[in-house]
């Protein structure tokens, strides 16, 4: 079955990581990838990956809706909430402890969370 | 340069339209999808189903925390997405405002990250 993980960040956290200099937010990341990168080999041993996209500031995002048949487009996500969608998986899991089990072994989910959301298929 | 599209729906609204509304509504997201693949920009795309069957994911000192529902309460839920591949923000934009649940609801334009930026 297929899953969609919302990964999210706290918007603390993402606003402290938006003030580090260009050098500090390299060494951060540096730091944290041997994590993802050990995640995703597990995923791909597993047979577990589909595809993912890794998101940049929430800060550069719009957000548009169609209003009398016109866009309305406005500077910015579509709610300013505890917590932000950082990233996304697809995943192909058995059921939904398999997909519970991966999603605790995300880095971020002692520092944000990870939602799991079934995919209509 | 890629971008995910968060479609915000009601979905309350979304399951109390008739089979034929519903129907209605697939068949616009079915010609978007072609439009869109058909001109190279769109990459992915997934129906989720409903947020009160999401199940989120913490681990708090250690503890692995499991609770029912999505990570933050929202007005109009996440409903779906669309990881476009677009020139600029303006291109990613102009083409998520064609997403039917524009309509209704409000599509959320992230930028990829990528290497080099921010």
């Amino acid at each position: 079955m297929k899953y969609a993980l919302l990964l999210n960040n706290r918007s603390d956290d993402v606003e402290r990581w938006a003030a580090l200099s260009p050098d500090e937010a390299a060494a951060a990341r540096a730091e944290e990838m041997p994590r993802w990168e050990a995640l995703f080999a597990r995923l791909g041993e597993r047979g577990q990956w589909l595809s993912g996209v890794e998101l940049d500031e929430p800060s550069l995002a719009r957000t548009v809706r169609v209003v009398d048949g016109e866009p309305v487009v406005t500077d910015g996500p579509y709610a300013e909430t505890r917590e932000v969608v950082g990233g996304l998986m697809l995943v192909e899991c058995a059921d939904l402890d398999e997909a519970i089990e991966l999603a605790a072994a995300v880095p971020l989910v002692d520092r944000g969370s990870v939602e799991i959301r079934p995919v209509v298929e | 340069m890629r971008y995910l599209a968060l479609v915000h729906a009601d979905d309350g609204a979304w399951a109390a339209l008739s089979d034929d509304d519903r129907s209605a509504v697939y068949e616009r997201y079915r010609a978007f999808t072609e439009e869109a693949r058909g001109a190279g920009k769109l990459v992915d795309g997934h129906e989720l189903q409903p947020a009160s069957t999401a199940t989120t994911v913490r681990v708090v000192d250690g503890d692995t925390v499991v609770t029912d529902g999505p990570f933050a309460e929202l007005r109009e839920q996440i409903g779906g997405y669309f990881v476009l591949d677009c020139e600029s923000i303006d291109e990613a934009v102009a083409l998520a405002a064609k997403i039917p649940a524009a309509e209704r609801g409000a599509i959320e334009v992230r930028p990829a990250y990528e290497d080099g930026s921010s």
